[in-house]
C-alpha cells in the first residue's frame, strides 16, 4: 500500500501538466515566433524562460468572470477582455470625465450636410497582419450592420448609406439625423479588417470566436488558459508615430475572476495591479495602509458608472398612481443604502438619475422644486393626500378602494449588495407605511417575469454612463410597450410626450449643450413629476490600483491623469487604453 | 421482554459514565438552547441594522458586527435555529425513508426487495450534492423546508442498505416467526418486533443523517443556494465570504458559524460513538 | 461473478439513464428563459434587435421544438459525444470546457481520496486501543471531520496563503507563467494545488481515522481475536488480522463516501479558484447556461460510476469471500 502512494505522485503531476498544457494548447501568437508545435503549449516570449517578468506584466481582472471563450468584437457582452481596445479599434476615443471625443482610427469627422456625415480616416494605420488600413475596412463593419443579428443592425433603420469617397474618406448618408445616437456609434463601433472578414456567413459573423484576432491596436493575442487571458505588446502600434502615445506593459494578464473575495485576495498579495472588481470594505484597506488606491482617496472613492434605478410597474395597482410611486420615492432611505450596505463606496443619485458626468445636463430649477429626497413625514402625507390609509391598523395603508397593498420588490438571488439594499427599501417604506418585501428569485426567473410586465417594483442598472443622455432617457420612455419589453421600459410607462421629446432630443447636435438642456428639462420635469422610476444610486467604476510594480495610475490627486482607469468591455474606448499610454513602471527604468 | 427495563437500567449506568457520551450530548444541547433561547433575548431580528459596522466584540455585541453594522450575535442564534431545523427535518425525512425502503426490503425479500436495492444503488451513486444543487439552482424560491426536503430525498439509501441487512438478520428470528405465526400483519411485524429489537441502531442511524445533513445544507448555503429568506450558519458564512470578512478583519464574523457547524456535527459524531458504546458492551472503554 | 458484475452493470446502466432524464428535465421544466437572460446581458438598446437575435439563438439551441424531440435529440447528440455549445462561454462547445477543466479536478480529487484514505485508514488501525492516541488525537479527527470544507479552505487560505503568504490564492499555476516542462512551472503547479488538497485531505482523513479506529475495535472484541488471544498469537499478528478484516467496510465506505468527497472538491475549488469542474458548476449555475450544467453532471455522475466500478473490482480482489461467488457487496 505504502508503494501504491508513492507512485501516485508523478501520475499527480503529470495529470495536472496535460491540464495546462492543454489550456494554453492550440494557441499561437500572431505576432511572435511562429506557435509552438502540436500540444507543446504557447509559443514562449522572445528570451523568456516561459515566465512573464514580473516588471513588464500588468496584472487585471474584474472584467471576464469565464475562460475566454471568443475574440469577437461584434460580441460586446462577452468577448474576451480587451478584444475591443486593445486589438480592435474605434474611429474615435470618447472621455466621459471631460465629455471630449478623440480622432482615433478617424482623423476628424463632421456633418457637411444635414443628413450627410463625412469621416476622415488616418493614413498611415495598418492591421497587425501588414494590411493597410482604408476606407473599405470602416464601410465593411458599418455595412455588418445589415445582418439582422448584429447588435448595431437598428442603425441601419435611420442610415442610408456608407460610401466611399476615397481610400480615407467615407461619405455616410441617413435618412433621420440622430446625431446623438451616431456619436455614440463613431466611438463604440470596433473596426474589423474586411480582408478577413469578407466572406463570413452571418452565422460566422456573430456566433465565430474568431480566434488570432486581427486589429489595428497595441496588442496581439498572447495566449489564453482556463482563469487567464494573456495579450502581448505589438510593434509598430500607429499611435506611437502618429500620436506619440505607447503603452507600457509588455503583457496584459487579465485574470478571470471567480469571486470577490478571491480578486481582494490576490489584490493583497500585490499580484493584481488593476481590480476592477466590487469589493466591499476596499475603503478600510485604502485608508489603512495597505498600498491599494482608489480614483478618490475619499467617498465615494470610484468614479460613477451607471445608475441603478427602481421600476414601478405602472401596468399594475396601485403603481399606476403617480402620488403613489412619488410617496414611495419619499420613502425610500438611500443613504442608508450608501452607508450601511456600501459604506460610501456609492453616492446617493441626483433626483433626476443623471450620472455626475452628465450634470451639466441637469435643470437644477426643476429638480430643486420637483426633486424627491428621504422624508418619510412627507410620504405618509402624500399617501393621505392621495386616499391611501390604514384602515386596519396594521401600520400599512390600504388603497383608496380599501384593498390590501402588498408588493414585492425582486433583486436576483446571489447579488448581495443588492439583496441588501432591497432590504433596506422594504423597511424603510414599511415604517412609511408601504407594504413592500423584499424577494429574490433567480436570474432567469426575473428575468422573465420584468420582461412581460409581471413584477411589482425592480431594481436595474442596465444603462452605462456614455456619450449622451439620450440613452438614459431612451430607456426610461420608449414607446410603443411591446409584449417583452426586453432592454427599456420595463415599467412599461406609456407617456407620449416623453417619448417625442426624447426622440427630439437624439436630433440635437451633441455640441449644442443649450439645446440638449432645454429639452432634458422637460423631460425631467415630466419624469419627477410622474415618477416612473425612481433613481437610488451611482454604482461606481470599481477600480483598485496598486503601486508595487506600475504607477501614475488615473486619481483625483493633481498631475495625474484622469482617464477611467478600467478595462470593463465597452470602457477601453472611454479612456481605458488612454490610461494604459500613461502607465509607469514603478521602479525607474 | 422482561429483560428489557434492566438493560435500559444498565444502559443509562453506562450512558451517563460514558465521557464521549456526556461531551457530545452537553455540546448538542448547549448550540440546541441557545438557538431556542437565544433570540427571545433580541427584541430586533437578525437581519437588522442595529450597532455601528464592523465593531469588534463587545459586552454590547458578544460577536461584534458585520460591515452593515448586524449582530453576529444574534445571527448566530437564529442561525443556530435554522441549522438545526435543516438537520433534524432532513435527518429524519432520510431516517423514515431509510427505514422504510430498509424494513421492506430487508423483511419482504425476493422482487421487492431486488426493486427497492436497485432504486436504492441508484440514488446511492447519484453524486447527491451536485443533484440538490442542480434543483436548487432551478428553484425560484427556496426555503429550508425545501432544502430538508431535497436533502433528505438524497442521504437515506446508506441507511436504508443498512437498515435492509439488519432487519435481514432479524427477520428468521423465533419471535419474528412466531408473530407471523400467529397471522400478525406486516407492518405490524415490522413496527412490533423489527424495529424495537434494533432502535439503538436507528438511533444511531439517525444521528449520522442529522450530522451530515447539517453540512450539505451548509455547502448548499455557502455557493448561494441557500434559503433566499432567514439566516442560517451556512448563509452567515456565505456573506461572511463574499464580504471579504476576514481579508478585513472581521475574523469574528467568519469563525462563529464555522465553528458552530463544526462543533455540532462533531459532537453529535462523538455522542454517536458514546451511544454506541453504551448500546454494545463489548466497545465500552476497559 | 459473471452474475455479480452483470448485476453490477445494469445498476450502473440504469442510474446513468436516470440521471440524464434528471438531468434534461430539470432545466426544461423550470422557470426562466436562458436565451432572453443571454440577451439581458447582451445590453443590446433597441427592442427590434432583440427580438431578432431572440429568435435566432432559440432556434439555434432547439428550444423552439416540442419537448419529446428536445429529448430525443438530447440523447442522440449525447451518444454522439456533444454535449451542446455552452451559452456562457459562446461559442464553445460543452465538451470542451469539460475537458480542460477535468484534468484539475482529478488532479485534487484523486490524490486526496487515495491518500486520506491509506493514511486515515492506517493512522485510525494505529490510534485504536491504544488509550494515549485514543484520547488525544482521534478528537481531532471529530472535529476535522466535522468540519464544512469551505471554512476550513478559507481558513487556510487566509492564513498561509494572505497572512503568512506562502502560499497563493488562486489559480492552477502562477499568473506569471506559461506552461512548460520545466521546473520553476511544475513547482508553480504544486504550490497552487498544495492547499486545495489539504483542505480535500484533512477533512476526509478525520473521518476515514475515525470509522477505521471503530471498526477495529469492533473487531478485536470479535470472538476470533480472543480465540486467538488464548492461542497465544502476538499482538502483531492479531491487529494484522482485526485490520484486514475491518478494511472490507472501508472499501465500501469509500464507494458511499465518493458522492460527498465529489461535492467537497467542487465547493473547495470555489474556494480557491482553482479551475476545475465545481468552478465550473458554479459559473453554469450563476450564468443560467443549462448545457453546461448538464454536461458537467453528466461528467460527473460518468467519474462517480466509473470509480464505483472500480471499488467493485477492488472489493472482489481484497474480499476471498466474494472471489468465489457470492452475490452482493452490501
Amino acid at each position: 500500500m505504502r508503494n501504491r502512494t508513492r507512485f501516485l505522485i508523478p501520475v499527480l503531476a503529470a495529470g495536472l501538466l496535460s491540464a495546462a498544457c492543454s489550456g494554453g494548447g492550440g494557441s499561437s501568437t500572431p505576432t511572435g515566433p511562429a506557435g509552438g508545435g502540436a500540444g507543446g503549449g504557447a509559443a514562449a516570449p522572445a528570451g523568456g524562460s516561459g515566465a512573464f517578468p514580473r516588471n513588464e506584466t500588468l496584472y487585471t481582472s474584474g472584467t471576464q468572470w469565464g475562460p475566454p471563450a471568443n475574440w469577437n468584437p461584434l460580441r460586446e457582452w462577452d468577448f474576451a477582455t480587451g478584444t475591443k481596445g486593445l486589438v480592435y479599434e474605434t474611429l474615435f476615443m470618447y472621455d466621459p470625465n471631460t465629455d471630449k471625443f478623440t480622432p482615433w482610427l478617424a482623423e476628424s469627422g463632421d456633418w457637411t450636410g444635414e443628413l450627410e456625415y463625412t469621416l476622415k480616416l488616418r493614413k498611415g494605420i495598418t492591421w497587425a497582419d501588414g494590411k493597410p488600413f482604408t476606407a473599405d475596412d470602416v464601410i465593411f463593419t458599418f455595412e455588418l450592420g445589415k445582418m439582422e443579428t448584429v447588435p448595431y443592425h437598428p442603425l441601419w433603420d435611420w442610415m442610408k448609406s456608407a460610401e466611399k469617397v476615397d481610400d480615407y474618406t467615407v461619405k455616410f448618408t441617413f435618412t433621420t439625423a440622430n446625431y446623438q445616437e451616431w456619436a455614440n456609434h463613431l466611438y463604440s463601433r470596433a473596426i474589423v479588417p474586411k480582408h478577413l472578414w469578407e466572406g463570413r456567413s452571418e452565422d460566422e459573423v456573430m456566433n465565430g470566436v474568431n480566434e488570432k484576432p486581427v486589429g489595428t491596436g497595441p496588442y496581439a493575442y498572447q495566449s489564453h488558459d482556463q482563469d487567464r487571458m494573456v495579450w502581448v505588446k505589438r510593434d509598430g502600434w500607429w499611435a506611437t508615430k502618429a500620436l506619440n502615445k505607447d503603452v507600457k506593459p509588455k503583457y496584459i494578464v487579465d485574470i478571470v475572476n471567480s469571486s470577490n473575495e478571491v480578486a481582494m485576495g490576490l489584490l493583497l498579495q500585490k499580484g493584481l495591479d488593476l481590480s476592477n472588481n466590487f469589493l466591499p470594505g476596499i475603503a478600510n484597506l485604502v485608508k489603512g495602509n495597505f498600498g491599494i488606491e482608489t480614483y478618490y482617496d475619499q467617498p465615494p472613492y470610484m468614479l460613477s458608472a451607471n445608475t441603478t434605478w427602481m421600476w414601478f410597474n405602472t401596468a399594475k395597482k396601485p403603481m399606476d398612481d403617480k402620488e403613489f410611486r412619488k410617496a414611495v420615492a419619499y420613502a425610500i432611505d438611500t443613504k442608508k443604502i450608501v452607508e450601511g450596505v456600501y459604506g460610501n463606496l456609492v453616492k446617493a443619485s441626483d433626483p433626476s438619475g443623471l450620472l455626475p458626468q452628465w450634470d451639466k445636463y441637469v435643470d437644477k430649477n426643476v429638480t430643486s422644486t420637483l426633486g424627491f429626497s428621504y422624508n418619510p413625514d412627507k410620504a405618509k402625507q402624500l399617501l393621505a393626500d392621495a386616499g391611501y390609509k390604514d384602515r386596519n391598523g396594521d401600520g400599512l395603508v390600504e388603497s383608496p378602494s380599501g384593498g390590501k397593498i402588498s408588493l414585492k420588490l425582486i433583486v436576483p438571488a446571489g447579488w448581495t449588495d443588492w439583496m441588501e439594499a432591497a432590504r433596506v427599501i422594504s423597511s424603510s417604506a414599511k415604517a412609511a407605511g408601504i407594504d413592500i418585501e423584499a424577494d429574490f428569485p433567480d436570474y432567469n426567473a426575473l428575468v422573465d417575469v420584468r420582461n412581460q410586465g409581471k413584477f411589482d417594483l425592480v431594481l436595474n442598472n442596465d444603462k452605462q454612463l456614455a456619450n449622451t443622455p439620450w440613452l438614459y432617457y431612451d430607456y426610461l420612455f420608449r414607446l410603443p410597450v411591446q409584449k417583452l419589453q426586453s432592454t427599456t421600459n420595463y415599467g412599461r410607462y406609456e407617456n407620449k410626450r416623453a417619448w417625442e421629446l426624447t426622440q427630439q432630443l437624439d436630433q440635437v447636435k451633441p455640441e449644442d449643450v443649450e439645446g440638449m438642456k432645454k429639452v432634458t428639462s422637460e423631460l425631467q420635469k415630466i419624469q419627477l413629476e410622474d415618477m416612473p422610476v425612481v433613481p437610488l444610486w451611482y454604482n461606481g467604476l470599481w477600480s483598485q490600483t496598486t503601486n508595487s510594480v506600475w504607477k501614475n495610475w488615473p486619481s483625483s490627486a493633481p498631475n495625474t491623469p484622469k482617464y477611467p482607469p478600467t478595462v470593463w468591455r465597452n470602457w477601453l474606448e472611454m479612456g481605458g487604453t488612454l490610461m494604459l499610454t500613461e502607465l509607469q513602471p514603478a521602479s525607474g527604468g | 421482554m422482561t429483560a428489557v427495563p434492566t438493560v435500559r437500567r444498565e444502559a443509562l449506568h453506562f450512558a451517563l459514565r460514558n465521557r464521549k457520551l456526556v461531551v457530545g450530548t452537553v455540546i448538542v444541547a448547549v448550540f440546541l438552547v441557545a438557538g431556542l433561547a437565544g433570540p427571545l433575548l433580541f427584541d430586533h431580528g437578525p437581519n437588522d441594522y442595529v450597532g455601528p459596522p464592523m465593531a469588534s466584540p463587545s459586552g454590547e455585541f458578544w460577536f461584534g458586527t458585520t460591515t452593515f453594522g448586524q449582530d453576529v450575535f444574534a445571527q448566530f442564534v437564529y442561525g443556530l435555529r435554522s441549522t438545526f431545523l435543516v438537520g433534524v427535518l432532513g435527518g429524519v425525512l432520510a431516517a423514515v425513508v431509510g427505514m422504510v425502503v430498509g424494513f421492506v426490503a430487508g423483511y419482504r425479500g425476493g422482487w421487492v426487495d431486488e426493486l427497492l436495492t436497485m432504486l436504492t444503488n441508484i440514488v446511492l451513486v447519484l453524486p447527491a450534492l451536485v443533484v440538490l444543487l442542480i434543483i436548487n439552482a432551478y428553484l425560484g424560491v427556496r426555503s429550508i423546508g425545501v432544502q430538508a426536503l431535497f436533502i433528505g430525498l438524497t442521504s437515506w439509501p446508506w441507511a436504508a442498505r443498512a437498515i435492509r441487512a439488519q432487519t435481514f438478520s432479524l427477520r428468521s428470528r423465533e419471535f419474528v416467526d412466531l408473530a407471523r405465526l400467529s397471522g400478525v400483519r406486516t407492518p405490524k411485524i415490522i413496527l412490533r418486533e423489527i424495529a424495537p429489537n434494533m432502535s439503538s441502531y436507528l438511533f444511531l442511524t439517525f444521528i449520522l443523517l442529522f450530522g451530515s445533513a447539517i453540512l450539505i445544507a451548509a455547502s448548499l448555503d455557502f455557493i448561494g443556494l441557500g434559503p433566499t429568506e432567514g439566516v442560517s450558519l451556512g448563509l452567515m458564512l456565505n456573506n461572511a465570504a463574499r464580504w471579504s470578512a476576514l481579508q478585513l478583519g472581521l475574523w469574528w464574523w467568519f469563525i462563529p458559524p464555522g465553528a458552530g457547524i463544526t462543533a455540532i456535527v462533531g459532537a453529535l459524531y462523538v455522542m454517536n460513538v458514546g451511544l454506541d458504546e453504551v448500546f454494545n458492551p463489548k466497545l465500552r472503554e476497559m | 461473478m459473471r452474475r455479480y458484475f452483470g448485476r453490477k452493470l445494469l445498476i450502473y446502466g440504469l442510474t446513468f439513464f436516470v440521471a440524464v432524464t434528471i438531468n434534461w428535465m430539470i432545466p426544461r421544466f423550470m422557470p426562466g428563459d436562458p436565451v432572453q437572460s443571454m440577451l439581458s446581458r447582451a445590453n443590446v438598446a433597441q427592442p427590434a434587435a432583440v427580438e431578432a437575435m431572440r429568435a435566432h439563438y432559440t432556434a439555434m439551441f432547439g428550444f423552439d421544438l416540442p419537448l419529446w424531440q428536445q429529448y430525443l435529440n438530447f440523447w442522440g447528440s449525447l451518444l454522439k459525444g456533444d454535449l451542446g455549445i455552452s451559452i456562457w462561454l459562446f461559442p464553445t462547445p460543452v465538451s470542451d470546457v469539460i475537458i480542460r477543466a477535468v484534468p484539475y479536478t482529478l488532479g485534487l480529487l484523486i490524490p486526496s481520496i487515495l491518500l486520506s484514505w491509506f493514511a486515515g485508514n492506517r493512522f485510525g488501525a494505529f490510534a485504536a486501543r491504544r488509550k494515549w492516541l485514543d484520547n488525544s488525537v482521534l478528537p481531532v479527527g471529530y472535529v476535522l471531520t466535522a468540519t464544512p470544507y469551505m471554512w476550513l479552505a478559507i481558513l487556510l487560505a487566509w492564513a498561509l496563503g494572505i497572512l503568512a503568504g506562502v502560499f497563493p490564492v488562486a489559480g492552477a499555476y502562477g499568473f506569471d507563467m506559461q506552461p512548460s516542462l520545466s521546473w520553476d512551472f511544475l513547482g508553480s503547479l504544486a504550490q497552487h494545488w498544495f492547499l486545495p488538497f489539504a483542505s480535500l485531505f484533512l477533512v476526509a482523513f478525520g473521518g476515514w481515522a475515525i470509522g477505521m479506529r471503530n471498526m477495529i475495535i469492533y473487531e478485536l472484541e470479535a470472538d476470533y481475536v480472543n480465540y486467538l488471544r488464548a492461542l497465544g498469537a502476538p499482538m502483531r499478528l492479531v491487529r494484522r488480522y482485526a485490520f484486514r478484516n475491518a478494511i472490507l467496510p472501508q472499501v465500501t465506505g469509500l464507494a458511499l463516501q465518493l458522492g460527498v468527497l465529489v461535492a467537497g472538491a467542487l465547493v473547495t475549488e470555489i474556494v480557491f479558484s482553482y479551475p476545475g469542474l465545481g468552478h465550473l458548476i458554479l459559473q453554469a449555475i450563476q450564468n443560467q447556461d443549462f448545457f453546461l450544467l448538464q454536461g458537467t453532471f453528466l461528467f460527473i455522475v460518468i467519474g462517480v460510476l466509473i470509480a464505483n466500478f472500480i471499488i467493485d473490482i477492488a472489493y472482489v480482489l481484497v474480499d476471498p469471500r466474494t472471489r468465489t461467488g457470492m452475490g452482493g457487496a452490501a
